[in-house]
């Protein structure tokens, strides 16, 4: 077993309060990028 | 008066349905037709495998639903296509036979003025011999009643392995041209969390199989993603993923064959190779339902509407990879053909892979088909159900909604374990979903920012809220319209 993710970063992954502001922005963000609209790519003429 | 007739009730046909009913008035018909009486969340079915969720949170039945908000239900499959109807019929029509009830095994023709085809995939478990749900400690999480099973056979193992036996866990891809790497990556990580939490992680050796050239293709030929202020490849971010949790995996692997215990495959160097197990899921080819198509006088123009998956918008020249644009892609999810016909979802035949393909040595393909997740479905879905209603209220063919899967956003939050404190989630975004090489040459065609991954608990409880807004959507609950797809 290889410890590729450190115990800080690990302790930020899991840290509730940490996690509860990243839940609000990623929930945004998430909001953002797929709700932000979607079209065609073929120009039409 | 318009019939608008949806074939199959799953993400894609219910979130059309709805739509339907909600913007059309009462004097216009929704029929839906589907030979399964749920509808089912499908993206929590790995909770329902790893028994932390039941399988009645995720479905509920379509009849009531559907009888309350004036949309006709028929439990029944779509045999045949008859889009300018038959000598007898001048209507357009789907054949299809009652699965259910008093009128089992009986046939009807559903005219319809538009056919929304969201049939989906058929899981072509007969692709690999011996890849069979719940036989031969193989299983799969492609259905509830599916993800069922694997709890079942992952419960027996995890009893023995408190016991002291020591086992061996695949799980990954069963075809060589299986696509869905997300879900049975989500599996793999969730499974390895519960061996933990039940104190018998050191008993298992876990194990991903997949036809992925490098880890984190996804079907999606990979993505550059931002990481954490950084810019990190997906096969990095799965690395890491799988290193630190001790999986083991096994790459550019076409699964051919599944006996008791033992899984036959060929690497894309060549050889042939068996891996034993212990316990076993692996995600099934998908293919098209096989259905024929058949012109006024009963000619077989099954070649017009299929070519396996349904026929549309696309650009289906046949050419290299290298000259793939991602204006291949459809648009509006229309039939070329018979313009009345739409095949949003997972229904529609992709121009091409989005993953480079590849071929063993010994001329085998073996590389991902594209994925379509609930989110594209949901999303081009809508349009379909949108362009016709303009169609409808305007008079005249209207196809002002577009949605190329090369311009819309998608995110798939993998679970990577299950609790409200111990759980985790992988947070994934890709915009554009089909890379843009033209707009975004120096980043794998995808724009940073907008394709990026975040690791931790906040991941699993977006899954969670997910799972809670999209079945209240899916109910029809008050504002449900207000839940982007």
């Amino acid at each position: 077993m290889t410890q590729r993710i450190s115990k800080y970063q690990r302790f930020k992954m899991m840290n509730p309060v940490i996690q509860f502001f990243k839940f609000i922005y990623l929930s945004i963000k998430i909001m953002l990028i797929v709700a932000g609209g979607h079209g065609g790519t073929r120009k039409v003429n | 008066m318009a019939k608008i007739v949806i074939l199959g009730a799953g993400i894609s046909g219910h979130v059309a349905a709805t739509h339907l009913r909600r913007k059309l008035s009462k004097e216009h018909e929704v029929v839906v037709v589907s030979p399964n009486s749920n509808y089912q969340w499908i993206p929590s079915n790995i909770w329902v495998g790893i028994g932390r969720m039941k399988s009645e949170k995720i479905l509920f039945p379509l009849a009531p639903l559907y009888k309350k908000k004036n949309i006709e239900f028929k439990q029944s499959k779509a045999i045949s296509f008859f889009p300018e109807g038959d000598k007898n019929e001048n209507k357009p029509y789907v054949l299809s036979e009652y699965v259910l009830g008093d009128n089992k095994g009986q046939q009807e023709k559903i005219t319809y003025d538009y056919l929304i085809n969201a049939t989906g995939p058929k899981l072509n478990f007969e692709a690999t011999e011996g890849l069979i749900p719940g036989e031969n400690k193989a299983y799969s999480v492609c259905t509830y009643t599916h993800a069922d099973h694997a709890w079942e056979g992952l419960k027996a193992l995890i009893e023995e392995m408190k016991a002291g036996k020591k086992a061996k866990i695949l799980i990954g891809t069963g075809h060589a041209k299986s696509t869905c790497q997300g879900a049975a990556f989500e599996y793999i990580l969730n499974v390895e969390q519960e061996l933990c939490r039940h104190n018998v992680r050191d008993m298992a050796e876990v194990t991903w199989i997949a036809n992925e050239h490098k880890l984190g293709d996804f079907g999606m030929d990979g993505m550059l993603l931002s990481y954490g202020g950084m810019t990190m490849k997906s096969s990095e971010m799965v690395e890491m993923i799988f290193e630190d949790r001790d999986i083991k995996w096994i790459i550019g692997a076409g699964v051919n064959k599944i006996e008791d215990g033992l899984a036959h495959y060929e690497t894309l160097e060549g050889d042939y190779k068996t891996e034993s197990y212990d316990f076993a899921m692996l995600i099934p080819a998908f293919s098209g339902h096989g259905f024929k198509a058949y012109d006024k006088n009963e000619n077989d123009i099954t070649e017009k509407l299929f070519k396996g998956f349904m026929l549309v918008d696309a650009d289906y020249t046949p050419k290299p990879y290298e000259e793939w644009s991602v204006k291949d892609w459809p648009e509006t999810y229309q039939n070329p053909t018979y313009k009345n016909i739409f095949a949003p979802g997972i229904a529609f035949a992709p121009p091409h892979a989005i993953s480079k393909p590849r071929k063993s040595r010994n001329g085998t393909d073996i590389s991902p088909a594209p994925p379509r997740t609930g989110m594209p479905s949901g999303i081009t879905a809508k349009l379909v159900a949108d362009n016709i209603i303009d169609t409808i209220k305007n008079g005249k063919e209207s196809l002002h909604h577009k949605g190329s899967m090369g311009n819309m956003g998608a995110a798939c939050i993998a679970s990577a374990g299950y609790g409200l404190t111990k759980g985790s989630g992988v947070s994934i975004t890709t915009f554009p979903i089909v890379p843009d090489y033209e707009k975004y040459p120096k980043t794998q065609g995808r724009q940073l920012g907008k394709t990026f991954g975040e690791i931790g608990l906040a991941g699993h409880w977006l899954k969670l809220a997910l799972h809670y807004a999209f079945i209240y959507k899916a109910k029809m609950r008050p504002f449900w319209w207000l839940i982007p797809e």
